[in-house]
């Protein structure tokens, strides 16, 4: 599902956030991204995302090389990947299902279309009954959910998420993780980026871990089995 | 493709509810710029069509001398007649132009007692061929008239017509000089303003880099929202102009207006209507382009 072959990033202030990253993801996988703040977590998922390109090295994606001069098909890559972000990055003015229902019709779903799937969308989430609620008077776990959903309604088979419970309290966390297991069980390959070791030994699975802009799990990695 | 108008129609409709203001400065700014460049397009039209009914009735009056004899003035006749760029010559004789004159003076004619016709020159009123009913080409035909001694006078408005080709041309240049310094400034302005629209709505263009929007679902709303704008802008201004253009005849006083009535005062033709209409909008489209250019781009 993903390859990352010796991966550089050098910005142009000759600042390196990431040095000879190299790591494989298999379809289905769940794969924490860990480190400490600036050790360029959120660099490696924006590379895998294609909001940023590497230095050196190559990444493929769905079989794809994203890294590859001239790719220009980045968005249709991106309707098959999920993202989810520390600040949900939702329309804050807008309502919970204008809010997921945005996500269909600016990629060419017909609104009645979207409309179904945006219900059946957030009955699984556990968000029926607030479809007309504005997104500013929900909780942050609630807002963190609608993002999850906003990332699902595409039905992707891969999932980014940056730090998705940063901001939030154990119980919301606990919630969260319910769905990213489910999410997991179904099938979806998941890259969770997060700083928590505690999350971590609470719900364990493959683990790289960041330092620095290096990898610093090389050896323990080979030990590491993936559940699920 | 239907849904995909639908899209950006709605899309259209929430970036300019979403920015009012900006929208109107916009299309109001597009309006004035597009009214000043059509107002000289009509002052134009109003020369050009005023030269055009002026050049239909130019004629080149030829004196002859005095002393001419009557059999060199039928050969005089015939050499003018097979000039190039002359249709018609018409001979009037010292009698005819008496005749004219008393004509001209009516009621005071009693002036002309006492003169005898013989004092008035023979001449000859030269109607020329349609295509050198203009300054630059009647010059052929006087050069050759001038070549005949007999000739003692030429008089064909020369200082009117050149005067007059050259006040045409100097607004036809004002028009266009003027129409390119707008034609940037309607860019720059448009651009500016789109670009104030998309950084309005730099969340929503985010998220639809994060959904994977394809460039036209994210490009192609902002783009029409510049050929909105500058559709408005043009019609506005064409409206505005079709106003003033009919309050300006009804205040033409009626003493004007008798003179006026061989010379009708034209509003803009159906098709340059049409020009400006469309040049308005890809002046629009343009000034998106750049903004979408300069700033979607950025956020990729």
């Amino acid at each position: 599902m993903i390859q990352v072959n010796h991966v550089h990033k050098t910005y142009p202030s000759q600042i390196f956030a990431l040095s000879d990253i190299t790591f494989e993801i298999s379809e289905g996988e769940f794969v924490y991204i860990a480190g400490p703040n600036g050790s360029g977590k959120t660099t490696l998922l924006r590379i895998l995302f294609g909001t940023e390109r590497p230095t050196s090295g190559e990444v493929f994606v769905n079989g794809m090389d994203i890294t590859e001069k001239g790719f220009h098909k980045i968005y249709s890559l991106r309707k098959t990947i999920g993202i989810i972000f520390q600040d949900f990055k939702l329309l804050k003015n807008r309502t919970v299902s204008e809010n997921i229902r945005f996500a269909l019709e600016v990629t060419g779903h017909l609104r009645k279309e979207a409309e179904s799937r945006v219900s059946e969308i957030l009955s699984w989430i556990g968000l029926q009954g607030r479809e007309g609620d504005l997104v500013v008077t929900l909780s942050a776990g609630d807002q963190q959910r609608v993002a999850i959903a906003r990332a699902l309604i595409n039905d992707p088979p891969l999932l980014l998420a940056d730090e998705p419970t940063g901001d939030l309290d154990a119980q919301m966390t606990n919630d969260i993780m319910g769905i990213f297991n489910s999410l997991h069980l179904k099938g979806t390959t998941i890259v969770f980026a997060t700083h928590n070791i505690d999350l971590i030994k609470r719900y364990p699975y493959r683990t790289i871990i960041l330092l620095d802009g290096k990898r610093v799990d090389a050896k323990k990695e080979e030990g590491v089995k993936v559940r699920g | 493709m239907i849904s995909f108008l639908l899209y950006v129609m709605r899309r259209v409709f929430q970036n300019i509810k979403g920015n009012l203001f900006p929208n109107l400065a916009t299309i109001g700014i597009i309006a004035i710029s597009i009214l000043i460049f059509s107002a000289f397009t009509l002052i134009s039209v109003n020369l050009t069509s005023f030269l055009k009914v002026w050049e239909d009735k130019i004629e080149v009056m030829v004196y002859l001398e005095k002393e001419v004899p009557s059999n060199e003035v039928e050969e005089l006749l015939k050499y003018t007649r097979q000039l190039k760029g002359v249709e018609e010559v018409k001979y009037i004789s010292p009698f005819d132009a008496m005749a004219f004159l008393e004509f001209k003076l009516g009621d005071q004619k009693s002036l002309l007692q006492g003169i005898q016709p013989e004092v008035l020159p023979p001449s000859f009123e030269i109607r020329l061929k349609k295509e050198y009913r203009n300054s630059i080409r009647m010059k052929e035909v006087i050069f050759q008239l001038k070549q005949v001694p007999q000739f003692e006078e030429i008089q064909y408005g020369q200082e009117w017509v050149e005067t007059f080709s050259g006040l045409v041309h100097m607004v036809g240049l004002t028009q266009w000089v003027l129409g390119g310094l707008f034609l940037f400034a309607i860019i720059f302005i448009t651009s500016n303003v789109l670009q104030l629209t998309i950084a309005s709505r730099h969340e929503e263009v985010e998220i639809m880099h994060i959904v994977g929007a394809s460039p036209a679902f994210i490009q192609i709303p902002f783009y029409a929202e510049g050929l909105i704008q500058g559709l408005l802008g043009g019609g506005l201004a064409i409206s505005f102009l079709y106003l003033l253009h009919k309050v300006f005849l009804l205040t033409i006083p009626p003493s004007i207006q008798i003179w006026l009535a061989r010379i009708p005062i034209l509003f803009l033709p159906p098709w340059t209507i049409l020009w400006i209409l469309i040049g308005g909008m890809v002046l629009g489209f343009f000034g998106s382009f750049i903004a979408a250019v300069r700033f979607l781009k950025y956020n990729a």
